[in-house]
């Protein structure tokens, strides 16, 4: 473990080819209707394969748990039968930016928590992990949350260099896949090379949250913020894009759908997100979270506070998809380095 | 992550999500909107429930919803819910018969704290509906009567055609070893007992002994911030008052994130809590006072 | 599951019949394009009245499909002659369920209205301001969009034939679109309703890209004064400062975008307030 190679562009090129002969492979591809913009997908070839992005639009989170995803079928016979849906085919997940290893993880850990998931752990185990090293934009945060050099989860994790990638092989299974690909030993100058790499990528990042993880949830547990958690809503569409592009959010809703003989059908899982205006509603017509504002709060709170204590580590990563997506311009860093100033200006 | 041939390719990975089978074993209209099911797992094994605990329950097709015991655990043949007809679901679960079927997960959450609660007096406040999970919390006290001390129900119903369980009602007022206290919101011709809200009998007519009473509080949102005052005033502490608190569970475990109340889950840390546990959690937005309302 | 009438609102096999009121027949179209998923459908029903497809019509119907909007007192009588026949209604796209284009006339005087259109012959013409059939009688159903999309007509079909009621969504198109992962048009310097308009077309404009126009109405607490903000201010958002600085849209003609089909009753931008807080 811990080895460093080198896959030049053509090797990798090959190795991809050669991967994706082997079974299905998600990674970040041109979209076909919009060029330009990147997403997660099923390759088909290697050519296909834009290991140079920036952000998706919908984390890689999707390879694990699908934003609609069948649990089970069902016949409403007498009795009913009810079908587990097996999924049982393995994968190979590349393109992972280190912001997207660390959001894997933390849905590892969430799920994992008792009692736990079994979804979430079996699609993990389906699948090997390759990662790639990026540069940020404008929106990209990760340095501050020690996300920016992670590499937990990843089987392989490539750097660019000048005549390629420089791979780190840490797992088993890692070393495993490079049977299928032709790499040399990495020399100094390669090395080198991918400390730059990595230099760089901290000395573009523009956006930071002012305070460490631990200093902004005590900020946050004091919750004082009622004027700005309003100022927030003011602007806010409720749309819950917030959500629906965060690599670490898992909430979801179960609903069912009949078929149309409407004598079957399935039980269908699907991410859901806090910000709705009905997330919080009972069966009752009480809705507890009914007030937008509250709904705000909630959202930074979760994110920074609560799963915080429970789990070490606030469960954002710095990636910026939220910040992007919300067209009312509502920034996490600004508003949180907003919070975090208010605070301190009291204190 | 294990590689392709290392492949666990028969674990039922959705398990968690998928119901068991129960049968209808009777169904009895206790309201125009409330029916009790009896049910029984398919698999002849008991669920083996607390008191003030829920499970999910379904129908292909028609979705799953959360819903609390309304039986002691110390019936153990069988369990028992009160659906109200109030959506899809619901409304079908009123079509069933005996003999039907119905899919169940669970039991979840943390239900009344029964060994907590042992040697001490019991106040069960029970506002319309609230007293089908309370029924399992009384008819555990009445199976093993002689491990608590007083068991005393105050329960108001909106309107005495609304009235939940009146044959267990009338089992619990015949028994000289339970007090009841009845009132209605708004009486009709035949109604000869109180009116008024539930708050105005446990005023008026209930004096406990705060030190070694537990109350088992469970009703509309409304009515939580109401009982508290009135039980404080009576001198007890938030630690000895138990509220049953309603989110939109849909997954039970602590992950679908619905339940979310500050910090906790309802589903996991609940939800039955102590009042105590609530006080400093803004989105406990039932125990509020009134004038906290837009805090 | 097990219940002796599966379908328990119609003790038979249901009779339904489509019609349409001021409208492009756009829905019903929609409809027949369903092919081989509406012979499905037609195992469980039988229809009787159907101008667009068949020939044959009956007075006698359990369901009464309805698209577009009421225009003429003539067919405020219908509307309701249709209501108290049929035993479950479903109104068929926006026009029928909330308002579409045909409510944008009310922006003038009736007379103006019938002088503009019908020139000399305006005074043999009767017109009344235009309203969904849901502005004159109840509807059990009501299916949004124009046309109405297919999948959520079909979902409409099943909750009625399994007697069960179904909730117009209440979420922004937003929520459809990241689900299917799609590029949000802003980034691609467009301006969309998506985050103030409610989903359940799957998001089928901008799958291709194009911005939603807002056709299935504003979702219930639609932050019509966020999207003032956010389509005219200096922001720091540089996706939204590109679209800002390209499209430099004033109160009116953010209005005027939203009026298209939102316009019952009047669309008053100053009275635009989302209503949960």
């Amino acid at each position: 473990m811990g080895r460093e190679l080198v896959m030049t562009r053509e090797g990798a090129q090959s190795f991809f080819g050669r991967l994706i002969e082997e079974g299905p492979v998600m990674g970040p591809r041109e979209r076909i209707s919009q060029p330009g913009f990147v997403m997660f997908d099923w390759l088909d070839s290697a050519g296909q394969l834009r290991l140079k992005y920036t952000t998706t639009t919908i984390p890689p989170k999707k390879a694990f748990f699908p934003p609609r995803q069948p649990l089970f079928e069902f016949e409403s016979s007498q009795p009913p039968t009810i079908t587990a849906v097996q999924e049982a085919t393995a994968f190979t997940l590349v393109g992972v930016h280190p912001c997207d290893l660390a959001a894997l993880e933390m849905l590892d850990d969430a799920y994992a928590q008792e009692p736990a998931e079994a979804c979430w752990p079996a699609a993990r185990a389906r699948a090997r992990v390759i990662g790639v090293d990026c540069l940020p934009d404008e929106y990209c945060f990760c340095f501050g949350f020690g996300t920016c050099y992670g590499r937990e989860g990843a089987d392989l994790f490539l750097t660019p260099i000048g005549r390629g990638y420089l791979v780190e092989v840490l797992t088993e299974a890692g070393g495993g896949m490079l049977r299928l690909s032709d790499v040399e030993d990495a020399t100094d100058a390669d090395r080198e090379q991918a400390a730059a790499f990595r230099r760089a990528k901290s000395e573009r990042m523009t956006a930071s949250i002012d305070a460490s993880p631990a200093e902004f949830a005590d900020i946050l547990e004091e919750d004082d913020f009622g004027e700005l958690w309003r100022e927030v809503a003011s602007r806010c569409y409720s749309c819950g894009s917030c959500n629906t592009t965060c690599p670490t959010c898992f909430c979801f809703d179960i609903k069912d759908e009949f078929d149309l003989g409407l004598t079957g059908g399935r039980r269908i899982r699907s991410w859901d997100s806090c910000q709705l205006q009905e997330f919080a509603l009972v069966a009752g017509g009480h809705n507890f979270r009914r007030i937008r504002w509250q709904r705000v709060r909630h959202r930074w709170h979760r994110k920074f506070l609560y799963l915080y204590r429970d789990f070490g580590r606030p469960y954002c990563t710095g990636c910026g998809r939220c910040s992007r997506a919300c067209t009312a311009d509502i920034n996490i860093v600004d508003v949180s380095n907003e919070i975090i100033g208010r605070a301190r200006g009291r204190a | 992550m294990r590689a392709a041939d290392e492949l666990p390719v028969t674990e039922d990975i959705t398990r968690f999500y998928r119901p068991e089978l129960a049968r209808v074993i009777a169904k009895q209209r206790l309201s125009e909107m409330m029916v009790l099911l009896r049910l029984q797992l398919n698999s002849a094994e008991t669920l083996d429930h607390g008191p003030g605990q829920f499970l999910q329950i379904s129908l292909p097709g028609y979705g799953e919803a959360p819903i609390s015991f309304c039986s002691s655990p110390t019936r153990t043949e069988s369990f028992e819910i009160c659906v109200a007809a109030v959506g899809n679901l619901s409304q079908a679960m009123h079509h069933l018969r005996p003999g039907d079927f119905v899919g169940v997960r669970g039991p979840y959450g943390h239900g009344f704290p029964v060994n907590d609660m042992r040697g001490r007096d019991i106040l069960c406040i029970a506002g319309g509906i609230g007293l089908a999970p309370l029924r399992s919390l009384i008819n555990y006290v009445a199976d093993r009567r002689s491990e608590f001390g007083r068991m005393i129900l105050v329960y108001g119903a909106r309107k005495p055609g609304e009235r939940l369980f009146k044959d267990d009602l009338a089992v619990w007022d015949a028994r000289d070893d339970f007090e009841t206290r009845y009132t209605v919101d708004e009486a009709d011709a035949d109604w000869t007992g109180r009116t008024g809200v539930v708050t105005i009998p446990l005023r008026d007519e209930v004096e406990i002994d705060p030190g070694r009473t537990t109350a088992a509080v469970v009703g509309p949102p409304v009515m939580y911030r109401f009982v508290a005052a009135e039980l404080l005033e009576k001198g007890m502490v938030a630690e000895d008052i138990l509220f049953s608190l309603e989110r939109r569970f849909k997954c039970g475990m602590g992950k679908c994130g619905h339940c979310q109340l500050n910090d906790l889950y309802v589903c996991q840390d609940g939800p039955v809590f102590r009042y105590s546990q609530l006080l400093g959690r803004s989105e406990a937005i039932e125990v509020w006072a009134p004038e906290d309302e837009r805090k | 599951m097990s219940r002796e009438e599966p379908i328990p609102r119609f003790g038979h096999k249901p009779q339904v019949a489509f019609f349409d009121f001021a409208c492009c027949e756009g829905c019903q179209l929609s409809v027949l394009q369903l092919e081989e998923r509406l012979l499905e459908i037609l195992g469980h029903v039988d229809v009787v009245t159907w101008r667009e497809a068949m020939t044959e019509q009956s007075t006698e119907y359990d369901i009464a499909f309805c698209e577009g909007s009421v225009t003429t007192e003539e067919d405020v009588e219908r509307i309701k002659r249709i209501r108290e026949q049929a035993d479950v209604l479903v109104t068929l796209g926006s026009c029928a369920s909330g308002g579409c284009h045909n409510e944008l006339k009310n922006q003038w005087s009736m007379d103006e209205v019938r002088r503009v259109v019908y020139g000399d012959a305006a005074d043999t013409i009767s017109t009344i301001p235009s309203r969904p059939v849901t502005a004159v009688v109840d509807a059990d159903y009501r299916v949004f969009g124009c046309p109405v999309s297919l999948p959520e007509f079909m979902t409409v079909v099943n909750a009625m034939l399994t007697g069960q009621s179904h909730q117009p969504p209440n979420q922004p198109v937003c929520v459809e679109c990241k689900l299917n992962d799609y590029v949000c048009v802003y980034e691609m310097g467009k301006v969309c309703l998506g985050p103030v308009t409610r989903c359940g077309c799957n998001a089928i404009c901008t799958a291709y890209g194009d911005p939603c126009q807002g056709c299935r109405g504003l979702m219930d607490a639609a932050n019509i004064p966020a999207m003032l903000k956010a389509l005219k201010r200096e922001q720091a958002h540089a996706i939204m400062c590109a679209v800002v600085q390209r499209h430099e849209l004033s109160d009116d003609e953010i209005a005027a975008k939203l009026r298209i089909y939102n316009n019952w009753p009047e669309f008053d931008l100053k009275e635009a307030q989302p209503d949960d807080d």
